[in-house]
């Protein structure tokens, strides 16, 4: 009996080394067949909460670089995408990011969209000199810390302190709020940004912040902070995290008989949103970093459309830029070389389809990228206008 | 005041649908002595039962809430046979039992991300009943809310009652005091096992449609099962009341921490509870006296 149990286990073992090795051997079998490629890592969920951003993202990445490589590639090489799931958690980012730059061997990376993700893994990328080009990390130290900017970390969208500051100006400035409430991941790095640059805006702008209630990543019932918001009866509640718990929060907050008016980030955007709780988020405002309707996206709105049959979402757009940025800036290096090109993303200036992105060489964030403060009206994401903060 | 009884009304329903979940590690529990961990993830595939009956099926709410219980019931009679059985006929130490548990609970869960059709996105039910709740002077009580509360004690007095009264609940008693003295006093243990797996999993299915109503489906629902895992030995793992009365009492020091001291602190003190009770009440509140509890 025992002696069966332990050749049966060594059968395993063997047949798992095989498959294990197979997979493992594939993509340089690929590179040794096709020299003139350009490997570009991307990383982000291609399961767990965040999936649906992470495959848009992908599939945004794959169907940018066919068209590339229709026209002929970049640095007369095609691109080749190599793409891993972090399942949305930082220990597996590292994880991805160690594979893409080692073993892999990319010249960058794309992703991750989240920042609880892309900080743990500038590590690897100075030890690597692989520069990365995150989606839609907004929380500042993805790109500074201590004062000191990450050499090999990037990104093209707008930061939390922008967000935040938005979201109380606005909140302040045109929706005369004079009291509000936060409830907020305590958990996550983005929700915790977003929360502290509100808070300190709001109140520079003259409101009070009446209460701040946090949860845990994970969480499904909010009622008891909820309950606990209500009584201090705030005319607008400030939001800051992802959508399944917006969905959640703001239906249970409708359950409960709050009618403030619900404020959130670029978290909220998606079209799962509108179908958990289209009547709990009507008439709720949120900072995006694009028009939904502006003329510079619908051509890509509509291949991506054409190709997938979804629509796209938020990150789709975010990782359209960075492809750009990633493809000017092996044109001015001149070479697939990943420090050189490190360099040359440090001096980027073109205009993407979600702003004009003009990389800060202290920052490597895209000075002075406006933002855009949408309405849900009817499920639907109605523009109000242009934002900055001041 | 109002915010008193609004964190009670609160507390209760987390409360209730906890102790729907916890009966389930219960039942195993009384019988074979080993925490079935693959519990969350029957709960989860009730969730996607209740959905697809619901949803694609379009079948009427009260059917799909027992076609999905039904399919849930067989889920976990599949697993007993599957991962358990072979287990129990080999005499395996409890210890390959949790095992086996934990590692088909990570099985479904990522079962259900691997089938295209189904994969990791969120998955909204239909609306069943009205998101307006009932409203006494300040106090707002959800529609869905009372129906779980109504449900979860029905299920829970039934189960009670098969326990106390029936013949097959005699059987069931007699194996949790002592398997082998059942067996030889002429019970079909065999037979109390696939009962208690097919009791366990139809609770799981309603606990699963319940839990998608109220917070959508997804693939990492199963996770949400460690609370009433918690609730289950806070209780006394083994005892039907123990586990209803401890996932009560859980729903409300949550939502009372998190309502008067801070949010932050509420699994702390969830936690601390749980290991505050295994010192001083190692069999639980209301559980019978046993050795391991792993």
């Amino acid at each position: 009996m025992k002696r069966k149990v332990i050749v049966l286990s060594l059968v395993c073992l063997f047949v798992l080394s095989l498959v294990l090795t197979g997979c493992a051997s594939k993509p340089q079998q690929s590179a040794s067949n096709e020299p003139e490629v350009i490997k570009v890592g991307w990383m982000g969920s291609l399961t767990g909460d965040q999936a649906v951003w992470g495959q848009c993202e992908f599939n945004t990445v794959k169907m940018l670089f066919e068209e590339i490589n229709a026209k002929g590639g970049v640095l007369g090489k095609n691109l080749e995408a190599i793409g891993y799931d972090t399942k949305g958690d930082p220990q597996e980012a590292v994880n991805v990011a160690k594979r893409l730059a080692t073993q892999d061997k990319v010249v960058a990376i794309l992703g991750p969209n989240a920042s609880g993700n892309a900080i743990p893994i500038a590590p690897v990328l100075e030890q690597a000199k692989v520069p990365d080009i995150a989606t839609v990390a907004t929380n500042p130290k993805v790109t500074v810390l201590d004062g000191k900017v990450k050499p090999y970390n990037f990104r093209v969208c707008f930061i939390d302190p922008y967000q935040g500051a938005v979201a109380a100006g606005y909140a302040a400035d045109v929706l005369k709020a004079k009291k509000a409430a936060v409830l907020y991941d305590v958990g996550d790095d983005y929700s915790q940004g977003l929360k502290e640059f509100f808070e300190e805006f709001f109140i520079k702008k003259g409101g009070e912040i009446v209460a701040r209630e946090g949860f845990k990543t994970g969480d499904v019932d909010f009622r008891p902070q909820l309950s606990k918001i209500k009584a201090a009866n705030p005319e607008v509640i400030f939001m800051p995290y992802f959508f399944k718990e917006v969905a959640l929060s703001a239906n249970q907050a409708r359950e409960l008989g709050i009618d403030a008016v619900l404020m959130g980030g670029d978290g909220w955007p998606s079209e799962q949103l509108i179908s958990m709780a289209k009547e709990a988020v009507e008439g709720s405002y949120f900072v995006n970093h694009l028009d939904y309707e502006d003329p510079e996206v619908q051509d890509f709105k509509a291949r991506y459309k054409a190709k997938y049959g979804k629509d796209v979402e938020l990150n789709g757009y975010l990782v359209h830029d960075a492809v750009l940025m990633l493809e000017d800036g092996l044109k001015r290096a001149g070479e697939a070389n990943s420090e050189k090109l490190a360099q040359a993303l440090e001096t980027t200036d073109i205009k993407g389809i979600t702003g004009k992105i003009k990389i800060g060489k202290d920052t490597h964030n895209p000075e002075g990228k406006d933002a855009a403060i949408l309405k849900i009206i009817d499920g639907n994401y109605v523009f109000q206008q242009k934002f900055a903060a001041e | 005041m109002t915010q008193f009884f609004q964190q009670l009304i609160n507390g209760l329903s987390i409360g209730s649908v906890y102790a729907l979940m916890a009966v389930g590690y219960s039942l195993v529990y009384s019988i074979m002595n080993f925490s079935n961990f693959a519990h969350g993830g029957v709960i989860m595939f009730g969730a996607y039962f209740g959905y697809f009956f619901l949803k694609l099926l379009k079948f009427p709410f009260p059917l799909a809430f027992i076609t999905s219980a039904v399919c849930t019931a067989i889920l976990a009679l599949i697993i007993e046979r599957a991962a358990y059985k072979p287990l129990r006929e080999r005499k395996a130490p409890f210890l390959y039992f949790i095992i086996s548990a934990m590692g088909t609970s990570i099985f479904l869960e990522n079962l259900i991300i691997a089938i295209p059709a189904i994969g990791p996105t969120f998955r909204t039910y239909p609306e069943v009943f009205s998101k307006h709740p009932f409203k006494i002077g300040e106090l707002a009580i959800g529609r869905l809310d009372i129906m779980m509360f109504i449900v979860s004690a029905i299920c829970l007095v039934l189960l009670i009652y098969i326990i106390d009264y029936t013949k097959i609940g005699k059987a069931i008693q007699a194996t949790s005091y002592n398997i082998k003295a059942s067996a030889l006093m002429g019970v079909n243990t065999d037979f109390i096992i696939v009962a208690i797996f097919l009791m366990g999993g139809f609770l799981a299915g309603i606990a699963g449609v319940l839990f998608g109503m109220k917070y959508t489906v997804y693939p990492q629902i199963g996770g949400i099962t460690i609370k009433s895992f918690i609730a289950a030995v806070f209780g006394g793992l083994g005892s039907l009341p123990g586990a209803v009365v401890g996932s009560i009492l859980l729903g409300i020091i949550e939502t009372f921490t998190s309502g008067y001291i801070s949010s932050q602190y509420r699994d702390l003190i969830a936690f601390v509870l749980l290991i505050a009770v295994l010192v001083f009440r190692p069999m639980g509140l209301m559980g019978k006296v046993t050795e391991d509890k792993a």
